[in-house]
């Protein structure tokens, strides 16, 4: 607190920040940066130097495959997600009222509902007592397998990342001036004219921060796909668990947690570079 | 119109399977089935006296508490030092503050289960809540750093023209006055806590057994109804908090 005292030594001014940074510094390097960086260590061989365990993840189909599925089901779920959020956080921003307030409560609550709990309801609902396999028995019809699919895994994580997408859109539609759709349709452009050419284009750092978050979260998903997927559905983040918990190879699993972390981290990192990360946690 | 009419219909599927979750916690038998045969409290009844519920739940608050201090512990200063002061290695340090925040949770996982299995924390309270402390640092470091944007910087040279030490500075006239952002940074790393489930899965163990870890347990092994109660209960403790924020901004 000294520092701003216009008379402090320089010294004191000058250490004064560390003194209040070496807590969460210490902290930080002891419970973070060491289990960490053992994780990257353990990932080149327990004893000695060795690429082995890459050159093994990197040559094997199978875990190639899975990385692909996990980069691709982000992919799909990140769409979706936008599809889907795009009208609520576009109804809410600009219509506001009774509508944009419920959907907004709707949308918080199922925020801050956990993702367990949502995995959970999906369980029931898709689940073969569930209201859909019922819905079919009343027509008559033998109910799909609907659990343990892909489309079961898609559709609880879909659920689960879209108040992040539409938070994210919500935060950027919200500074739009509504003045310039109205220009652009004075002007003589149709609604549609108006949405497409000036407000979606504006609406697009919301679009970016939105697809960026949730595309992030989904790489590294266990809890869902573990819970609702089938076998076929494995993506990365459920391999690195079935290890853990079979403690079967720690190498190969450290190999596969350092290139999650990796293929993470190379996206904040072009994030970074075109936007800066500050937008993103500021936004 | 259309917009509306999608918005809507979205807005259904974000909260029908919280409202299939709260009808499933009156059913009794122990299965899934929707709509449940018959409407009783009797699981309501299982969850607060079952040790197997009631254990886990209660590490859970004791995780979220003790996670929740070290992590304002640690982290107050150094916003304070962010919003105080310009240093060399800011850009450096504020990357090391929100890294916990980058690092997806499975890959964390995995380094708790390496390290504290090496000093000993596996499967042990402590090492849940230091785990749970390190991961809502950038969440806590970013509430209070927007608060302390706003904070007037006068009054606290006015407190300390008038004699109060940096300690009494703070504790007089910086807490008072960021109340608001303290408890809102306090609540963000409580629930961070209480929901984790990803790391507590794989350092709580048995015997420091968090409660999303019994409900996954739970909701892999033998889908008990239960699981729907304590569903219920989060949500409408959610649905509280939310509906009395939203009020308040009003």
């Amino acid at each position: 607190m000294t520092g701003i005292r216009d008379h402090a030594p320089p010294l004191r001014q000058m250490l004064a920040p560390w003194a209040l940074l070496t807590p969460v510094i210490v902290f930080l390097l002891v419970t973070f940066v060491v289990p960490l960086l053992q994780v990257v260590r353990l990932s080149f061989g327990e004893q000695g130097f060795s690429v082995a365990g890459y050159a093994a993840f990197f040559s094997d189909p199978f875990h190639l495959r899975v990385l692909g599925r996990t980069l691709a089901t982000a992919a799909i779920v990140t769409v979706l997600c936008l599809v889907l959020g795009y009208p609520i956080a576009y109804v809410v921003a600009r219509h506001g009222g009774g509508l944009g307030r419920s959907l907004l409560l709707i949308v918080t609550m199922s925020f801050w509902t956990s993702f367990l709990v949502r995995t959970f309801a999906w369980l029931v609902i898709l689940g073969n007592q569930g209201p859909i396999a019922a819905g079919f028995r009343a027509l008559g019809l033998a109910p799909p397998q609907l659990l343990f699919t892909t489309f079961a895994s898609t559709i609880g994580m879909v659920h689960i990342l879209l108040p992040f997408m539409i938070m994210a859109l919500y935060s950027v539609m919200l500074r739009i001036d509504a003045n310039l759709v109205r220009a652009a349709e004075v002007l003589g452009g149709s609604p549609l004219q108006a949405f497409a050419r000036v407000y979606l284009p504006l609406s697009f750092p919301g679009v970016i921060n939105g697809a960026m978050m949730v595309f992030i979260i989904c790489l590294g998903f266990y809890v869902t796909p573990e819970l609702l997927g089938g076998p076929k559905d494995q993506m990365i983040a459920r391999l690195i668990g079935a290890q853990i918990e079979q403690l079967l190879d720690w190498q190969e699993a450290a190999t596969m947690a350092v290139v999650l972390l990796g293929v993470t981290l190379a996206l904040y990192a072009i994030y970074d570079y075109l936007f800066g990360l500050d937008r993103l946690w500021n936004g | 119109m259309i917009a509306r009419t999608l918005a809507i219909l979205v807005g259904l599927f974000i909260i029908a399977p919280m409202v299939v979750v709260m009808v499933m916690s009156f059913g009794a038998g122990a299965s899934l089935a929707f709509p449940p045969a018959e409407f009783t409290w009797a699981s309501y009844a299982r969850y607060f006296t079952d040790p197997r519920w009631m254990v886990p739940t209660w590490n859970s608050l004791v995780i979220g508490v003790i996670s929740t201090a070290i992590t304002m512990a640690v982290t107050t200063p150094a916003a304070f030092a962010f919003a105080l002061y310009g240093f060399r290695g800011r850009n450096l340090i504020r990357l090391v503050i929100m890294m916990p925040l980058m690092a997806p949770a499975i890959v964390m996982a995995l380094a708790y289960f390496f390290y504290f299995g090496e000093i000993g924390l596996l499967n042990t309270i402590a090492g849940v809540a230091v785990a749970h402390a390190c991961i809502a640092i950038p969440l806590v470091f970013l509430i209070l750093s927007a608060g302390l944007k706003s904070f007037d910087w006068t009054l606290l040279r006015a407190s300390q023209a008038a004699g109060a030490g940096p300690w009494t500075s703070f504790r007089r006239v910086c807490f008072p006055v960021l109340r608001p952002s303290f408890l809102v940074a306090a609540l963000f790393a409580f629930i961070n806590s209480f929901d984790e489930t990803v790391i507590a899965l794989f350092i709580s163990g048995r015997a420091a057994s968090t409660l999303p870890r019994r409900m996954f347990e739970n909701v892999r092994q033998e889908s008990d109804p239960v699981v729907a109660v304590v569903s219920t209960l989060l949500f409408l403790l959610v649905a509280l908090i939310a509906t009395v924020a939203m009020m308040r901004r009003r």
